[in-house]
């Protein structure tokens, strides 16, 4: 809303209230929900028969899940970035986009929680984590850290949400009985008294803060579980930082496609400009840079000393069989990105839309490669085994629960965009209000 | 039409011999080769192995599942040592029972045999081999530093034992899996004309039991005459094992939960306790405002 127009409050609260799904709207929730049920199907096929469904065996022992797991753990950083991080350095270009990206950190924790007990086969095991659990393993500190964090962004999704709750409850007869009731429900406390503002505002500082380290802490414990690990490829110091820049690169990316998806959608150009087109490009180059030093570092050293042990795994991903989508992800992934947003053309809605899918797949594809490659290069040769062992492509079970995973996530979101407001009505107020 | 006719002639033929196909199959059936060896552990033990296998694609392959009836000297159920099935590696064992001790004792040389019936996979198939009673004993001399294995080996004529000489034998510590690490430098020793190999013992500082107890032992292997012997004795010529458990009772990043170290215990928990007091902390403060919405004069929504 910078250098716009003045708009006043009725104008900013209609056209933010959240709206009824259009026919598009339908067939998208139609689409996400038909592949969310084939998913569960393959699921119920995984349970029924066992990890056997998969093609994960003993050397590809992770696959296409912890992919999506590492994946969906990454995207989850951009809350603490967009919100925590613009937020306390008072970055306020950035508000119309604290809940779109709030709302993607809390569905992609929630679905890095659910496809990590996909991939155990056992689901009721989990308990065993409780029962059995080891603090010394990384995998429980994992298991803390998510379920901190997922409680950490939920807090930093509802706070900020109750002054617009109350507002929605101003709109009964456009909310219909059931969103009052659930509106009501959440927050028809909230009288907007400047002693409620004071301790909403302080309990948002204290999360802001909180949420930095605790996200810094998730990216890289997720990291730890495979550097802890003795692998080529994971046997890395740098694995920390990179992971983390990583994360960041995909999480400003796929806000920007849900920043492009929303403005079209809901007509939201007053208030998700071009100039936050801008500025996030500018944000995506930075965050590339980074992303692409930290590969150097991650790949150079190895590659100049070219281990024996290395060798293998490294020729696959450069010229062998893997080559193919790692050059992919790394170029249009990273390269791309960076030379196009470097360009003001390149930093417009459409070519920023274009670059942020872009960044999200090639983000999805390199975590494949973090984890596959590595798995079918064990310091020890294989021997002896059965051929299927020496190679791994996920059975359609493993796509259907991976797809349905990604899209039950897009769901949350679809959903959340229906029910609440997609950029925070009573902040955009107050802002306008402290500009003119 | 002619031409009709002879095909469907030639058709019904075909399916008619089919079952003469199938059944000259049955007649190339493939080949078991069956053998069958003695085996006698310190002098008591008695029993009988056999083995089933096939040749498949130039290669010997066990064959499990295959009934085998065990004889001794004579294939009549009089002289039935047992009736064995081959497990999962061709292998059945039969016990010399004491219903045959007669008949064993009333020679110093005896034939064992094995026979399989046909089945519907093997023709039948049959093996014997023919020992001499004998007898193996091991003994142990030390004398200052050098320790030496003394073995025996001596066969029966029926009146008195007869030293064997030229008997290869190992001699040596009993290993896991069966296995004799030698107690001297050769890897296998022979019996000269008294029945008597004598090895020096080498191999010190072994670990032993927590005596330092080590099982020498020494065995024949597939020797034609005697068949499989074995004799065994504990000495305490090994290096005492005392275990060391105290890695086990240290706080490691490798331990149990119990011995998780304290460091990260304090770290951990620190962490956990600071990060979830704020949510707490949080929370209530969600509660806070509740509170202050009911109690405020503005209306409820």
């Amino acid at each position: 809303m910078e250098n716009s127009k003045y708009l006043t409050t009725e104008e900013i609260t209609r056209d933010l209230l959240p709206q009824k799904f259009g026919t598009r709207g339908m067939i998208w929730t139609g689409i996400l929900i038909a592949i969310c049920l084939v998913g569960l199907f393959a699921y119920y096929r995984q349970l029924r028969y066992g990890l056997v469904v998969t093609h994960m065996r003993d050397y590809a022992s992770w696959g296409i899940y912890i992919s999506n797991f590492v994946f969906f753990v990454a995207i989850s950083l951009v809350g603490s970035l967009i919100t925590a991080i613009f937020r306390l350095t008072n970055v306020h270009w950035a508000t119309p986009l604290t809940r779109i990206a709030e709302i993607i950190a809390v569905s992609a924790i929630v679905f890095a929680s659910l496809i990590i007990i996909v991939d155990m086969g056992r689901p009721e095991r989990f308990l065993n984590l409780v029962t059995h659990g080891r603090i010394q393993s990384p995998i429980m500190w994992d298991v803390i850290v998510i379920s901190t964090y997922f409680c950490i962004s939920l807090l930093l999704l509802y706070m900020p949400l109750l002054p617009d709750l109350k507002i929605m409850l101003q709109f009964k007869e456009k909310s219909g009985k059931w969103l009052n009731k659930l509106y009501r429900f959440q927050g028809s406390f909230w009288k907007g008294t400047a002693e409620q503002f004071k301790i909403s505002e302080r309990g948002i500082t204290i999360l802001c803060v909180t949420i930095i380290p605790v996200a810094f802490s998730i990216h890289t414990v997720t990291s730890w579980l495979f550097a802890t690990t003795y692998r080529p490829g994971w046997d890395s110091t740098n694995f920390g930082a990179y992971f983390i820049s990583g994360a960041f690169l995909v999480g400003a990316g796929g806000v920007v496609v849900a920043m492009y998806v929303f403005r079209k959608y809901y007509q939201l150009e007053k208030y998700i400009t071009e100039l936050h087109f801008d500025k996030m490009g500018k944000l995506v180059v930075m965050l590339s840079l980074l992303y692409l030093y930290f590969n150097i570092n991650e790949f150079m050293t190895p590659v100049f000393k070219m281990k024996k042990s290395e060798a293998s795994h490294l020729t696959d991903l450069f010229t062998g069989e893997y080559a193919l989508m790692f050059w992919s992800a790394i170029i249009g992934g990273l390269i791309i990105p960076i030379i196009v947003l470097l360009f003001k053309k390149g930093r417009k809605p459409m070519p920023m839309f274009i670059i942020g899918v872009m960044v999200v797949v090639g983000a999805w594809f390199k975590r494949y490669l973090i984890v596959t490659p590595t798995l079918l290069n064990p310091f020890l040769p294989m021997q002896e085994v059965p051929a299927s062992y020496h190679y791994y492509f996920p059975s359609w079970e493993e796509w259907a629960i991976a797809m349905g995973s990604l899209a039950g996530c897009l769901l949350v979101i679809t959903f959340f965009a229906r029910i609440y407001p997609i950029i925070p009505i009573q902040e955009t107020i107050t802002e306008q209000n402290e500009k003119h | 039409m002619k031409n009709t006719n002879k095909i469907i002639i030639a058709i019904f033929a075909a399916l008619l011999a089919l079952p003469f196909c199938s059944w000259s199959q049955d007649s190339s059936k493939k080949e078991l080769v069956l053998n069958v060896s003695y085996y006698m552990n310190s002098n008591k033990a008695l029993y009988v192995m056999t083995s089933a296998k096939t040749k498949v694609a130039k290669k010997f392959i066990p064959v499990s599942g295959v009934n085998i009836s065990l004889f001794l000297d004579n294939d009549s159920s009089a002289y039935l040592l047992g009736k064995v099935t081959t497990d999962k590696d061709g292998l059945g064992k039969a016990i010399i029972p004491p219903a045959l001790k007669a008949a064993w004792d009333l020679s110093p040389k005896h034939t064992f045999k094995a026979v399989s019936e046909a089945s519907k996979d093997f023709d039948a198939a049959d093996a014997e081999a023919s020992i001499t009673k004998s007898k193996i004993t091991i003994d142990t001399l030390a004398d200052g530093d050098v320790k030496t294995v003394i073995v025996k080996v001596a066969s029966f004529n029926g009146t008195e034992w007869i030293p064997m000489k030229a008997v290869e034998m190992k001699v040596g510590i009993s290993r896991s899996a069966g296995a004799i690490l030698s107690a001297g430098d050769e890897a296998t020793y022979t019996t000269d004309s008294t029945g008597t190999a004598a090895v020096e013992f080498k191999k010190a500082n072994l670990p032993g039991d927590e005596k330092g107890n080590i099982v020498l032992t020494a065995r024949v292997e597939d020797n034609e005459e005697l068949g499989n012997l074995t004799a065994e004795k504990i000495v305490p010529w090994g290096a005492a094992l005392k275990s060391d458990n105290s890695f086990f009772n240290q706080r490691t990043l490798w331990s149990t939960r119990f011995r998780t170290p304290f460091w990260l215990l304090l770290m951990a928990y620190s962490i956990v306790i600071g990060v979830w007091g704020t949510i707490i902390y949080l929370a209530l403060q969600i509660i806070k405002i509740k509170k202050i919405g009911v109690n405020s004069n503005v209306p409820l929504s």
